[in-house]
């Protein structure tokens, strides 16, 4: 696992670096090319050339477009994201964190939800497989799944806070209970996959020469199941909570806004519309590194559980 | 957004493909009920997008400004009734059908097979650098804040597009489906970054998997052509995986439309869309007092929905009987 | 794969995954925990799930019950409910600048900034100017010379008095060029030296002069007769030196205003919360606090679930409040505002450089089909201009009633009758009338005048800079009052030099008007040359009025005195809750 691992990591890592450079050039030129002007926003109706003037002087953005695209970049090795310009005197890290977190939170517990939920749900579907009960539980996950957020986020408020009267809608933070209903409709179309995963693991490893083996051996079926198949099936979940990393920080815009919920997407539909340049900016940079990370940490893991794949991946890329 | 847990588990192995025999997919498929319940559904909703003018009773944007019409429910005129403004909602259902038919056709062929297929058969075979390019790029598009992007490329593109529209509607076939037209491109633009690289993942490791099978091996060293090649041993053994895979992203891609049109980025407000149709109908007060509304214009989204996901499990089943993994 | 590596991965799954159930149990605990403290809800929960049990299906016993449960959860929530404490919970828009009145552009921050600061004069919620800072003032030269003699008892919220040195610096503050106030000129630019300060070319305004520690003099380039009307706006109120000196850039957390409340807590898109000011000079507060809610969701759904005291519902949602047994409707509070939306034309632009085109237009659209149907009778037709609540309403200006053979009749006799060139409706999300409406008109210009409107929809800021341009052939607006003043619709909109005026319209006759009512002294006179100004303009019809603004808002009774004056005014020192449980 040395040499190669490592030469392996370094070589995406070095891919890494001119990836985002380029997308943040490439967003960079969006934003700033774009026909939507965030000085026009924060004036609206008082518009005039001589206020439009001095707020663009303010900002920087009177300056050749490689200049900005430049001064950003120096701020940013200074650990300076800018200056959000809908939320003026705050800056994008004071803009962005509290969202962040929110959502952040919001997110682990849809995935704690997800996956007490699903692997189960998939364990059972495994062993009930030829039978009607395994596509009847599958079809039904994947019928929850099939529910938009923008639907459930009606019906579910009406059935549990109107005609039930068990909850409260109000956003009080994320570690006050109003915040379940909105955890299970983000969560709840999430369970189909994992169940899914979940279930074609355990078929595989079911066909693996040590379960034979320990069958073979007169094992118990209790102990083959649980201390085999089911803790071998669980390792490729792995992968799962690693894609589901950079989600973490991505938050879920309709649960947000149907909700009311101050999280990252609702902040990042905003600042893309005003438009508010360096916390999109922020946010795309953000996003793409933790998604890179991710992806070679699952690979990293991969490489471990599998060294087949490792030698694989390495060849081809 | 949110925590999507299927996340690639369509991909084949590297090891051991064995190319499907020919129809065998298509047999399997009969036989599984569920599957050919999905097909049926899928089918009804395809054929409803695209004979809405014929299957449609009124015409989806005719108001009728009356109070007895307003909000009015089922009946022998008014199939799943009337919305707000006293439109038939049967209609506006239909018509959203043929959005959600177009939007999802033009990106499947465009983003998937076009790009897709390209750019994954142009990662498999000449590997190296080229592959690593192409590879490390869909990743990072796949991984940023999709939705975010979408919104934000199909905002800037949102600006005058007048002109266009009536040089299109003058000088082209198009006519007055222009206005519909240009909207509806910038959203599928908007969308083509981040929808091929599913499938050319898929692609590139089923070349990748394909060229280690001997007999392509013995072709390669007797000199058949690469396009031969590809016509004759490679495409026949991708194809299942890319259907399953195109047939996975079907609902995801669909709600992207939906999506924007809920947000009013999408299509032109005279466009109906299941998104503008949610929007509409998308007050928890309005559902407790009118459900019609909400269950007849999102029930057949939900099964749309749910159809495509069906079949995807299906043909995952069918296509890789044993396992899925990375 | 060795033993030991798959303990490792299989550890670290099972680490994370205890970790977050861990917080995920503790956030439930702490939700089980919370419910205690109202133990009245969750068994009421457990009744009505029964009677659900036990009921039919049938939709008319649903609603029955439904109010009846509605009556009971009021009944158990009053004495530990939204209702027990002198707390107002409201809703409010996440604010668009920061709290710095000279900042302020939008109407949601001006709302904070109006309860945290306050300026020489105010209004009261009858929108009449009345004295704050300043106890009284005189007027002399003809209007051209305001003297304020100002209040000895007004403290900021740390305890400091103001004196006139105070205003002296916070209008030049606003002037100052450095600090980019978007709305000084506009409100302020016709005191004498206020160019000259914001061009750079003046240190001092000149037309502001001491005379004591509580009399300040303000000249004026010629007389205006809304001047104190404008300086009721966020940009002239004062603020403490001494604090921003002190932190230039972050004192708009916690601004030291003159005020009824101050800031407790502000985080954006989550809540503002405003404590009184105990010794506001004018009365002090009798809420305990106002929390504005700014997260959004469903406002009215909060409402009816006993969260929220106060909730604003939006047109499309209209429906679930006024139509049948709506538990909701006694709540009900509809309060016109100082707005109204229109269409307007570019009226240099074929075809609506026609006017017979324009008000062919106009007698095409059925106004009060779309008020009966989409809003449920809740709005207004517009039959002017000048909204009915604004000081100087007058009933005799009239407009186009629908009228659609009258409208063809116009139409074949304009100059576009036999060919009429492509119109398109630009709208951007909010503003003017929502798409709904705006069909509606499509379409019944088609029916009357088998004209084709095509309707396009563009991003906001993309929306403001045609419309400055002047590109926009047809665009639906909407214009909220900045201060109760008729000059603010008529003058702002149709003068031919405002450049608020987007459609290129220029009468002659109406800047006259315009320019003679400026300077009046006699409010009656003015009022009466507003009025002839706009029927003037009405009858060019280069806009189309249609509908006069209306919130719809939500009030639970406990709520005393709450009230919406139509525009920016300090109100919420007025509010009670009432918390007795009736």
């Amino acid at each position: 696992m040395g040499q190669g691992l490592a030469g392996y990591i370094l070589r995406r890592l070095l891919w890494t670096v001119p990836v985002i450079f380029a997308i943040s050039v490439l967003v960079f030129l969006l934003l700033r090319l774009g026909p939507l002007d965030p000085i026009e926003s924060i004036l609206g109706q008082r518009y005039t050339e001589e206020g439009a003037e001095r707020l663009r002087a303010k900002y920087g953005y009177d300056r050749p477009i490689h200049i900005q695209y430049l001064k950003y970049v120096q701020n940013l090795f200074q650990g300076d994201l800018g200056v959000s310009t809908r939320h003026q005197n705050f800056t994008v890290a004071e803009v962005v964190i509290p969202k962040i977190r929110v959502s952040a939170g919001m997110n682990v517990m849809a995935m704690v939800l997800i996956f007490t939920l699903g692997v189960p749900v998939g364990v059972y579907a495994a062993f009930m497989r030829g039978t009607f009960i395994d596509p009847l539980v599958i079809g039904f996950w994947l019928l929850i799944d099939s529910i938009p957020v923008l639907i459930s986020a009606v019906w579910a408020p009406w059935l549990f806070a109107l005609k039930l009267g068990w909850v409260n809608l109000s956003y009080e933070g994320v570690l006050h209970p109003n915040i379940i209903l909105p955890v299970m409709v983000m969560s709840l179309p999430g369970v189909a996959g994992v169940a899914r995963l979940m279930r074609a693991s355990i078929i595989q490893v079911e066909t693996e020469d040590y379960v034979r083996t320990a069958r073979a051996k007169g094992l118990r079926e209790r102990t083959v199941v649980v201390s085999h198949v089911v803790r071998n099936a669980l390792l490729p979940m792995v992968t799962v909570i690693g894609l589901a990393l950079p989600g973490i920080f991505a938050g879920s815009l309709f649960v947000e806004l149907l909700f009311g919920i101050p999280g990252i997407a609702r902040e990042a539909l905003d600042a893309v519309l005003a438009p508010d340049f360096d916390v999109v900016l922020g946010l795309v940079l953000f996003g793409s590194i933790l998604f890179v990370l991710a992806n070679i940490l699952i690979d990293v893991a991969y490489g471990f559980i599998d060294p087949r794949i490792r030698i694989t991946a390495t060849r081809g890329g | 957004m949110t925590v999507q847990a299927d996340v690639r588990p369509l991909e084949a192995g590297e090891s051991g493909w064995q190319p499907a025999p020919r129809y065998r997919i298509l047999r399997e498929l009969v036989r599984k009920k569920i599957a050919m319940t999905a097909i049926v559904l899928i089918a009804i909703f395809y054929l409803a997008g695209i004979f809405s003018p014929w299957v449609s009773t009124h015409d989806p944007n005719q108001q009728e400004l009356t109070v007895e019409a307003r909000y009015a429910g089922p009946s022998s005129d008014h199939w799943f009734g009337t919305d707000r403004a006293g439109r038939d909602l049967y209609s506006r259902v239909v018509y959203s059908a043929r959005t959600t038919l177009l939007f999802t056709l033009v990106v499947i062929l465009t983003g998937s097979v076009f790009l897709g297929l390209g750019l994954g058969l142009l990662a498999g075979y000449r590997g190296g650098w080229v592959d690593a390019l192409i590879m490390r790029v869909g990743e990072v598009l796949s991984g940023i804040p999709t939705l975010l992007l979408i919104i934000a490329i199909s905002a800037a593109f949102r600006t005058r597009i007048t002109d266009l529209v009536f040089s299109l509607k003058e000088n082209t076939f198009l006519g007055d489906d222009a206005r519909a037209i240009v909207p509806f491109l910038i959203i599928v633009l908007a969308s083509l970054p981040f929808a091929w690289f599913g499938s050319a993942r898929i692609v590139r490791s089923q070349v990748l998997a394909i060229r280690e099978q001997e007999y392509i091996l013995a072709a390669e060293t007797l000199g058949v052509s690469t396009v031969r090649l590809l016509a004759r041993h490679v495409f026949p053994g991708i194809l299942p995986i890319f259907l399953v895979g195109v047939s996975a992203s079907m609902a995801g891609l669909a709600f992207i439309e939906v999506a924007l049109s809920y947000l009013g980025l999408g299509v032109d407000p005279s466009t109906p869309s299941f998104g503008i149709l949610l929007n509409e109908a998308g007050a928890v007060r309005t559902f407790q007092q009118f459900p019609h509304v909400l269950l007849f214009s999102g029930i057949p989204l939900i099964l749309f929905f749910f159809s495509w996901n069906l079949l995807g499990d299906a043909l995952v089943d069918i296509v890789e009987p044993r396992t899925y993994r990375r | 794969m060795s033993n030991r590596t798959l303990g490792l991965m299989m550890g670290a799954v099972a680490l994370l995954i205890v970790a977050v159930a861990v917080v995920f149990v503790l956030v439930l605990a702490g939700g089980d925990g919370d419910d205690d403290d109202s133990a009245a809800p969750a068994s009421e929960a457990s009744d009505r799930d029964a009677a659900a049990d036990s009921g039919t299906d049938d939709a008319g016993a649903d609603a029955t019950r439904d109010t009846s449960r509605e009556d009971s959860r009021d009944d158990s929530r009053t004495a530990s409910g939204i209702c027990g404490e002198n707390r107002l919970i409201t809703f409010g828009d996440d604010p668009a600048t920061v709290f710095d009145p000279i900042q302020v552009g939008d109407a949601s921050t001006a709302e904070y900034t109006a309860e945290i600061f306050g300026g020489l004069v105010t209004l009261d919620l009858d929108l009449n100017v009345v004295p704050d800072i300043a106890e009284r003032w005189e007027i002399s030269e003809g209007g051209r010379v305001y003297t304020f003699f100002l209040r000895d008892d007004v403290v900021f919220h740390n305890g400091r008095r103001v004196t006139a040195d105070d205003v002296k610096y916070s209008l030049e503050r606003a002037a100052d060029p450095a600090n980019f106030s978007p709305t000084v000129l506009d409100y302020l630019g016709d005191i004498v030296g206020v160019r000259d300060k914001f061009n750079g070319s003046a240190s001092e305004i000149s037309g502001v002069q001491v005379v004591d520690e509580y009399t300040l003099r303000i000249e004026l380039e010629q007389p205006i007769s809304y001047f104190l009307q404008q300086l009721t706006y966020t940009v002239a109120y004062v603020v403490d030196r001494e604090q921003i000196e002190r932190d230039p850039d972050g004192w708009t957390r916690n601004p030291n205003g003159t005020g009824p409340f101050r800031v407790k807590v502000f985080r954006p898109l989550e809540e503002i919360v405003l404590i009184p000011n105990d010794r506001y000079h004018l009365g002090p507060p009798k809420l305990d606090e106002v929390v504005f809610s700014l997260s959004g969701g469903s406002l009215s759904t909060r409402f009816e679930n006993d969260e929220i005291h106060v909730a604003v519902v939006p047109a499309l949602e209209l429906a679930g409040v006024l139509s049948g047994e709506s538990p909701l409707s006694e709540y009900y509070l509809p309060v016109p505002q100082l707005a109204f939306s229109y269409l307007g034309f570019n009226v240099n632009e074929p075809p609506f450089d026609d006017p017979l085109v324009r008000q062919a237009f106009a007698h095409a659209i059925n106004r009060e089909a779309i008020n009966e149907v989409l809003y449920f009778d809740a709005a207004i037709v517009a039959d002017g201009i000048l909204p009915p609540t604004l000081p100087g309403y007058s009933e005799a200006v009239t407009t186009y009633p629908y009228d659609p053979a009258r409208a063809a009749e116009l139409l074949a006799q304009s100059r576009y009758a036999a060919e009429m060139p492509r119109i398109i409706l630009t709208f951007s999300g909010s503003g003017g009338d929502p798409p709904d409406t705006l069909q509606a008109y499509q379409q019944q210009w088609r029916e009357a005048l088998g004209v084709e409107v095509e309707i396009e929809a563009i991003e906001w800021s993309a929306y403001l800079r045609e419309l400055r341009r002047g590109e926009l052939q047809m665009y639906a607006a909407g214009w909220i009052a900045d201060y109760p003043d008729p000059e603010n619709f008529v003058g702002k909109l149709f003068a031919s030099d405002s450049r608020l005026n987007h459609g290129g319209y220029s009468n002659a006759q109406v800047d006259a008007l315009l320019a003679e009512a400026a300077t009046l002294q006699d409010q009656e006179a003015r009022y009466r040359l507003y009025h002839e100004a706009e029927q003037l303009i009405i009858d060019d019809a280069p806009v189309i009025p249609t509908f006069w603004f209306i919130n719809h808002y939500l009030v639970r009774e406990c709520v005393q005195n709450w009230v919406d004056p139509g525009t920016i005014v300090p109100k919420y020192r007025y509010v009670e809750i009432d918390t007795s449980g009736e």
